[in-house]
């Protein structure tokens, strides 16, 4: 008879436990050990059988498990799987998260849907899952009742918009204006995600700044369902080609499926995209997945002069103390807040925030 | 008793339940995830939402995914989450048990 063995903590920093774990999981088709995967793990879990083998392991990054691979080879079908996911959500509700997510091959979602996940999109290559105290019924609720409050429901014609803002320019409000004049009401999604030099906070602040006069426009967050680490890591992650391609599918379909059918969304409007090969590949995978359920309308780039009008490069004029090169590329609130909280903002570009990317 | 937080019990092993309840704004709402639950699922309910409510909890949302356990384990989880989700653990409603 088998002793069930404890589920333990596994300290990947040891070199020894690190060999073990990676063979065990390649063993099993997993082979992503990309170090910007890998550095985004909090803990790992795992357990061990009698002779000292590990048999199971899963791993928490933020709210999304990852990593998780068990052997079933000694066991009643499925109960190291349960032992570890059990474990690993015990952990996280000790850390006050009690909404997660999993990013997992298709032939293990049944295994989580076992476990009382909830499937919000697939292709062939992976599945992406969420279970816990809220979800994506709560969150496309939250989100019409907004709508609602402004007396914008129901409406036939309703156009969105995802974009980080970071931040809001006259480029992202001219997209939102083309959206408005051809829409009822228009939704635009900021990524919610804080890995930007403006915050989550100051972004979504700015949207709706720029944005009041737009009388049949809703701004919220994307939340976690739109670009976000948990639909499309590449996005903040320098990634591979097809990586990128796989996870953006996911997030077309996430918001094809889920978002765009329960908000009754009938057309996605996006910039043009000349310059970040993300962002292009992201537009074009939303132009074979959204359509007929949803039109894809991509809108030229606004231009200021001959310059095509960019974020980054407000973000550049900031690094270079140079803002007033930049004023007239962003709405008088987007302005006046750079103005005012200049020293903070450069302050955050000196301790090392990226602002070249996204 | 007031539900201040989500809370979560038991685990997903052979023959027990695990139970997260959360706030709501009125009445219990039960998500049951269970093989048996075609047989077992409205009895498994019924011990959930009894023991809710001798334990006064009136709006409350539970997902509770049930692996086989009986009905001395769900009621057990069911109190465990109800005192962590209502920060009453350290004071016990013995005359519920």
């Amino acid at each position: 008879m088998l002793i069930e063995q404890a589920v333990q903590t596994l300290n990947l920093n040891d070199p020894a436990i690190f060999k073990e774990w990676q063979a065990f999981l390649e063993s099993l088709g997993i082979t992503n050990f990309q170090a910007n995967e890998l550095q985004q793990i909090d803990t790992t879990l795992g357990m061990y059988n009698e002779r000292g083998s590990l048999i199971a392991t899963g791993s928490v990054a933020g709210n999304v498990l990852k990593y998780v691979g068990v052997c079933n080879k000694f066991s009643t079908q499925g109960s190291h799987f349960n032992s570890i996911v059990s474990a690993l959500m015990n952990l996280l509700a000790q850390r006050g998260v009690f909404h997660l997510f999993v990013f997992t091959k298709v032939k293990y979602a049944t295994s989580f849907q076992h476990v009382g996940f909830h499937e919000l999109a697939r292709t062939d290559l992976g599945v992406i899952l969420e279970t816990g105290d809220t979800g994506i019924t709560d969150y496309v609720r939250r989100v019409a009742q907004v709508a609602t409050d402004q007396d914008l429901t129901p409406a036939s014609k309703v156009g969105a918009i995802v974009m980080n803002a970071n931040p809001f320019t006259l480029g992202h409000r001219y997209l939102v204006e083309q959206a408005a004049r051809e829409n009822e009401l228009v939704y635009v999604f900021v990524v919610n995600d804080d890995v930007s030099l403006f915050t989550t906070a100051e972004r979504l602040a700015l949207v709706k700044a720029g944005t009041t006069d737009l009388t049949n426009v809703v701004v919220v967050s994307g939340d976690q369902y739109m670009v976000s680490y948990v639909t499309f890591p590449a996005y903040f992650l320098p990634t591979q080609d097809d990586a990128i391609r796989y996870q953006t599918t996911l997030d077309a379909r996430l918001f094809r499926d889920q978002i765009a059918s329960a908000l009754h969304i009938t057309t996605r409007y996006l910039g043009s995209e000349p310059f970040s090969r993300t962002t292009g590949i992201y537009n074009q995978v939303l132009q074979t997945e959204l359509p007929p359920a949803v039109t894809v309308k991509v809108i030229d780039r606004q231009t200021s002069g001959d310059n095509v009008i960019t974020a980054t490069q407000v973000r550049r004029a900031l690094a270079a103390d140079d803002l007033a090169t930049v004023r007239d590329w962003v709405p008088a609130t987007t302005y006046q807040f750079m103005q005012q909280h200049l020293t903070t903002l450069q302050a955050r570009i000196q301790e090392g925030m990226n602002i070249n990317g996204n | 008793m007031e539900i201040k937080k989500t809370a979560i019990a038991g685990t997903l092993e052979s023959s027990d339940i695990q139970l997260m309840i959360s706030q709501a704004d009125s009445g219990i709402a039960i998500d049951l995830q269970s093989d048996v639950k075609k047989v077992f699922g409205d009895q498994i309910e019924a011990v959930i939402t009894t023991t809710l409510n001798e334990m006064g909890v009136t709006a409350a949302k539970v997902k509770a995914v049930d692996k086989g356990a009986l009905d001395c384990v769900i009621k057990a989880r069911t109190i465990a989450a109800v005192q962590r989700a209502a920060e009453t653990t350290a004071t016990p409603a013995w005359e519920v048990l």
